[in-house]
């Protein structure tokens, strides 16, 4: 397990270098140069000099990518074009609303999805197993700002009992509103989320349950609720533990739409803004972080996977990924 | 936006890289011979067609020229403007049109990319040396890390808000999820017997990739590429929505959506027909892509 | 820059009010008050749609930062009242002298900064010197081209020399705000001597200013402004209707308003706009080269339909660049009327009788895609090609603001009396009339203000019967507010919002 974990931290290591890599030549690879963004404000050429020199565009390429491997391992992602203060503190502060809201909508769809999609797996034959099918096939076709515009239209326009947007400016300080303010779009992302999740559990269940370790567990004289939590749960899991990693990951990263619809000052509004104010160095920033997160909660799903499931023991990267 | 803006896989996407279409022994055993009427097909075909058939109407007739904004401020549906009109007075049923033609061509669009290069990709990896392998699987792994979205921001950032940028954005995000699909199934299908049989006899490896390779792996990515399209559909909505999609006036039906935000008490019909659309669309090639499972890959119709 | 621009507009906010930017005039007119009490420690919420990039106005803060701390955090000599007339502020009076080139100011006693240190005309001098520096981003700095030296004989008065006369000098000084000399963090810091100090920013989201008990002159009428910012107009609308903010500085689009007129809890007022929606051809290059040419399309179009189609009932016909609330306007929209038979006559008369085809390149953001498509079809019937030309705010910049790269194009247009930039031919739309230029020169060296106005007067008539541009309409400025609010300011002129007389009951 020791060694697994090394050669598993070597590998999330080896990536994380590989995504500055891909995301520093994206950036340097697309067309103009970053500091041409300064023109929408009137630059001078002088400024446009101080820009270059400032995101060191100016620099040969290779000095770029060491200065640029510089700035991360120090997280000192230099200063936005646009407010020209600095974006590491920038992002750090966005984390406070689309973290606890990623996790939180995570939550809450396994909450829905793990218990739905058994029932729906166990009682396929019946017209709610059907049913439930039906509403989770619908469900991953509906475009998340779609919901969004619904709740708000109804919780809080309608019946005026939740609010429609924005966050308390004074964040976690006040944990009531902060909650509140999340509840809507909480509620949107996990409805999204656990559509496709059920279709995942059911789908696992259905494997566990047509399974002929079930089916001699029981014949050995197992009640059913006992084969299932012994030899059902963990076989069941490991398919699902895989998919809620890239669920998460997936959560974090929609969160650009669901804080414009809601009016969030999260990590997703932050990139928005930057991108239309063509501002590299807080897109370059947001991006990274981004990443990193995505790339470290990979890893963590991979180390719950070898956890419920020893016989994944041989593989680098369990699971699928 | 979650999975679906993103691009990676969808239910059946895993599940069939978890369980890869069963190793056939040559395209003799086609699964054309085992076809068999899905109810969740025909509905796909359906609700796909009704969808096809309206941008295909569309390129010939609209009921009023897209730019024309006689029709009055936000009028109900009735007559002469069937849906309505909106707050500019342009008929809704027009702008609902084209905006397939949109979203089918940003499907379309993508998938092209995303297959090409991500099947060139996955067979390039599934073949190449353990060393290669490896760092092209990590790569990929990488990519699949710089969702959909934000790539297409990226792209936006540097170019400007356009369908092309769009679609090349989601073609280029999907190239990795399939390429790295690609390779799982060509690995499967190299690990084979016969495979070294043929190569022990002398079969020359393009012979093998055309003779034994694609023939086992299509299905499944057929399927796959099927669920890609909704996901495509999906993402460009989203960035439509967010304003990086096809800049107005051009009707996509994400941006119709954003802009009926605004007046979704006063005139809500153009906040609920585009949304159905999309659904419709979206619905209808998910359930395409089940039944092509079905049909494709007996053995996972049990669970479904 | 006043429009809701769904994310990619907001470069171009900041753009246009550093480059387009003339003098100006301002009002801050204000909902009438009630009779009844108040609540003089309430809390008023404020919904924006312009949230400042940083703090520091001369530091590229963008329109927001005016919004939120011009007259409430920072204060100038003088402040603009309703009249658009310069009022003293910090000022207690001042002279000028005979030539018009040296004006002495001498300053209120008992002013402190927020920080506790008195004001002295050291600070005065550091304030307009930072308007006028090098870097600054100001976009009043070319207004103080003309100053050749800021001394201070004594801690109570500034002497300002100029090189040449400016009539809008004083005017011009409502836009800098006198900031302490000795602060050091004017970006996420202030350190002014208004009504309010800097309470708490999070960007992103809020900006809360709280009653500074220290201000010399009448206190605030509520304890706390807190503006919430809002990226669309639609989050904007709802935060209003579910009382997260009592009031919204700029409404964007006529959609939401139905539900605020029908509602008792809201008052929706109209106020005075500057903002102009320009059809700008480039004068220099064929075929708008030609007079002709350009009145011909500018009276092919219906700008009241147009108006009608994208503001509803609100928003003026103008007919020239002048608004009403500047002292030279008059209603010049008989001059290019709505003619299509004018008009096709008029491009016979120019060599075009089968029309000609030009590109309109046209910003992304709301209202100029619109009206982009609406100009198409209405100069289809007088057989003019239009091919809409969609870019972003940067493209706009660089291809047509700084390159003149272009046929024609649409754009927004902000500020108060910037009639002026017709009197410069190096401005983007290459506008080069030499009667112009010189009137406008002398405008701003004029002894009276009546001088001033008359000769803007002839400039105006002149570069309407020149068509300069298509002077398509001017915005309405339309603030909704809760009826438990009264004190609000309506005009919100040159992006100004002033809070401290708003009362909430």
């Amino acid at each position: 397990m020791i060694s697994y974990l090394l050669r598993r931290l070597a590998f999330l290591a080896g990536s994380l270098f590989l995504a500055s890599v891909v995301l520093f030549l994206l950036l340097r690879l697309l067309p103009g140069d970053p500091a041409n963004s300064l023109l929408s404000v009137g630059a001078s050429p002088k400024q446009i000099a101080a820009a270059r020199h400032e995101i060191g565009s100016d620099r040969p390429v290779p000095e770029q990518f060491v200065h640029w491997l510089h700035q991360l391992a120090t997280f000192d992602l230099g200063n936005s074009f646009v407010s020209t203060l600095p974006v590491g503190p920038e992002i750090t502060s966005r984390l406070d609303v689309t973290v606890p809201l990623t996790l939180l909508s995570f939550l809450l769809a396994v909450v829905i999805a793990v218990p739905v999609g058994f029932i729906a797996a166990h009682r396929s034959a019946t017209w709610y197993g059907t049913l439930i099918s039906g509403i989770s096939q619908l469900g991953i076709a509906v475009p998340v700002f779609w919901i969004g515009m619904i709740l708000i239209t109804v919780f809080a326009l309608r019946l005026g009992v939740l609010p429609a947007g924005g966050f308390p400016q004074d964040g976690w300080a006040r944990p009531g509103e902060a909650l509140t303010s999340l509840a809507l779009p909480v509620i949107t992302v996990a409805l999204v989320m656990s559509a496709s999740l059920i279709r995942y559990v059911r789908s696992a269940a259905l494997d566990v349950l047509g399974s002929d370790y079930l089916r001699t567990a029981r014949a050995l004289g197992s009640s059913f609720n006992r084969a299932m939590w012994r030899h059902g749960m963990r076989n069941g899991a490991v398919p699902v533990v895989s998919v809620l990693g890239i669920e998460l990951a997936t959560t974090l990263l929609g969160a650009v739409v669901v804080e414009t619809v809601f009016a969030l000052p999260g990590l997703g509004s932050l990139l928005a803004q930057a991108v239309a104010q063509h501002d590299y160095p807080t897109v370059q920033g947001v991006l990274f972080v981004s990443t990193f997160a995505v790339l470290v909660i990979g890893f963590l799903s991979d180390l719950a996977q070898r956890l419920i499931d020893p016989r994944l023991r041989g593989r680098l990267s369990g699971g699928t990924r | 936006m979650s999975e679906r803006t993103d691009l990676n896989p969808g239910p059946g996407e895993a599940a069939a890289a978890m369980e890869p279409a069963p190793v056939v022994d040559s395209a003799k055993e086609a699964p054309a011979t085992r076809t068999r009427r899905s109810p969740a097909l025909v509905t796909g075909c359906v609700l796909l067609g009704l969808i096809v058939a309206t941008a295909l109407v569309s390129l010939f007739w609209v009921p009023y020229a897209p730019e024309d904004t006689t029709g009055g401020r936000l009028t109900a549906p009735g007559l002469p403007h069937l849906l309505g009109t909106d707050k500019l007075g342009r008929d809704l049923l027009t702008q609902l049109m084209t905006g397939a033609r949109i979203a089918l061509e940003a499907g379309l669009g993508a998938i092209a990319i995303g297959a090409v290069l991500g099947i060139c990709f996955g067979l390039a990896a599934g073949f190449a040396t353990r060393w290669l392998d490896d760092t092209l699987s990590t790569l990929l792994d990488v990519l699949i890390a710089f969702p959909t979205l934000l790539l297409a921001m990226l792209m936006v950032a540097a170019r400007s808000a356009s369908l092309s940028s769009a679609i090349l954005a989601i073609g280029l995000a999907m190239t990795a999820v399939v390429a790295r699909l690609t390779r799982i199934l060509v690995k499967r299908v190299l690990a084979q017997d016969y495979i070294t049989a043929a190569r022990t006899s002398g079969t020359s490896w393009p012979r093998v990739i055309t003779g034994h390779v694609l023939p086992n792996i299509w299905p499944t990515l057929v399927v796959n590429l099927a669920q890609q399209f909704g996901l495509a559909v999906m993402a460009e909505a989203s960035l439509s929505f967010l304003g990086l999609g096809a800049p107005p006036p051009n009707a996509s039906w994400g941006r119709m959506l954003q802009e009926a935000q605004a007046t979704v008490f006063t005139a809500p019909t153009g906040v609920i027909a585009p949304g159905v659309l999309l659904v419709m669309l979206v619905v209808g090639v998910n359930l395409i892509a089940d039944g092509l499972r079905d049909t494709l890959d007996p053995t996972r119709r049990r669970t479904r | 820059m006043r429009k809701s621009v769904p994310l990619l507009g907001g470069t171009l906010a900041v753009t246009l009010s550093l480059a387009l930017t003339a003098c100006g005039a301002g009002a801050d007119k204000t909902s009438d008050s009630p009779s009844g009490s108040y609540d003089k420690n309430a809390t008023v919420g404020i919904g924006s749609l312009y949230e400042p990039q940083n703090l520091d106005n001369t530091g590229g803060g963008g329109q927001g930062v005016t919004e939120a701390l011009n007259g409430n955090v920072y204060e100038g000599l003088f402040k603009l009242t309703d009249s658009g007339k310069a009022e003293k502020q910090l000022a207690k009076d001042y002279t000028v002298s005979p030539d018009g080139l040296t004006y002495t100011f001498t300053l209120r006693d008992g002013v402190k900064f927020h920080s506790g240190k008195a004001l002295t005309s050291a600070d005065v001098k550091y304030s307009i010197e930072k308007v006028r520096a090098e870097n600054s981003q100001s976009a009043r700095k070319s207004s103080f081209d003309m100053v050749k030296s800021i001394t201070t004989p004594d801690p109570a008065t500034v002497k300002v020399t100029l090189s040449s006369k400016s009539i809008s000098f004083v005017y011009n000084l409502s836009y800098v705000w006198v900031v302490n000399s000795e602060a050091k963090d004017l970006k996420t810091s202030e350190d002014g001597t208004g009504p309010y100090t800097l309470d708490k920013w999070t960007r992103g989201s809020a900006l809360s200013l709280a009653r500074f008990p220290g201000y010399w002159g009448t206190a605030a009428t509520n304890a706390k402004v807190v503006f919430h910012y809002y990226k669309d107009a639609t989050a904007l609308n709802n935060a209003l209707l579910t009382n997260a903010v009592d009031v919204v500085t700029s409404e964007q689009s006529p959609d939401a308003l139905d539900q605020f007129k029908n509602n008792p809890n809201y008052k929706v007022n109209d106020g005075n706009s500057t903002t102009k929606l320009l059809l700008a051809f480039n004068d220099r290059v064929k075929p708008f080269d030609n007079v002709k040419v350009r009145k011909a399309v500018s009276s092919a179009i219906d700008n009241k339909k147009l108006l009608q189609s994208v503001w509803g009932d609100h928003g003026t016909l103008i007919g020239s660049m002048v608004p009403p609330t500047d002292p030279w306007y008059e209603d010049l929209t008989k001059v290019n009327p709505y003619d299509v038979t004018l008009a096709k006559k008029q491009l016979a008369e120019a060599g075009y009788p089968k029309g000609f085809s030009f590109t309109l390149d046209t910003p992304n953001y709301d209202p100029h895609p619109t009206a982009a498509t609406f100009i198409k079809s209405e100069l289809g019937k007088v057989g003019i090609k239009v091919d809409i030309n969609v870019i972003t705010p940067d493209e706009w910049y660089t291809k047509v603001y700084k390159n003149h790269d272009f046929s024609a194009t649409l754009q927004e247009h902000v500020n108060d009396r910037d009639i002026v930039w017709y009197g410069d031919p190096d401005f983007y739309w290459g506008y080069d009339n030499k009667q112009v230029t010189e009137w406008v020169k002398q405008a701003e060296q004029s002894d009276t203000t009546d001088q001033q106005t008359a000769l803007l007067k002839k400039v105006n008539r002149q570069i309407a019967e020149d068509a300069a541009s298509d002077w398509l309409y001017l915005y309405p400025q339309i603030v909704v507010a809760n009826t438990k609010l009264s004190g609000y300011p309506l005009n919100g002129l040159n992006s100004q919002f002033h809070a401290y007389g708003i009362k909430k009951s």
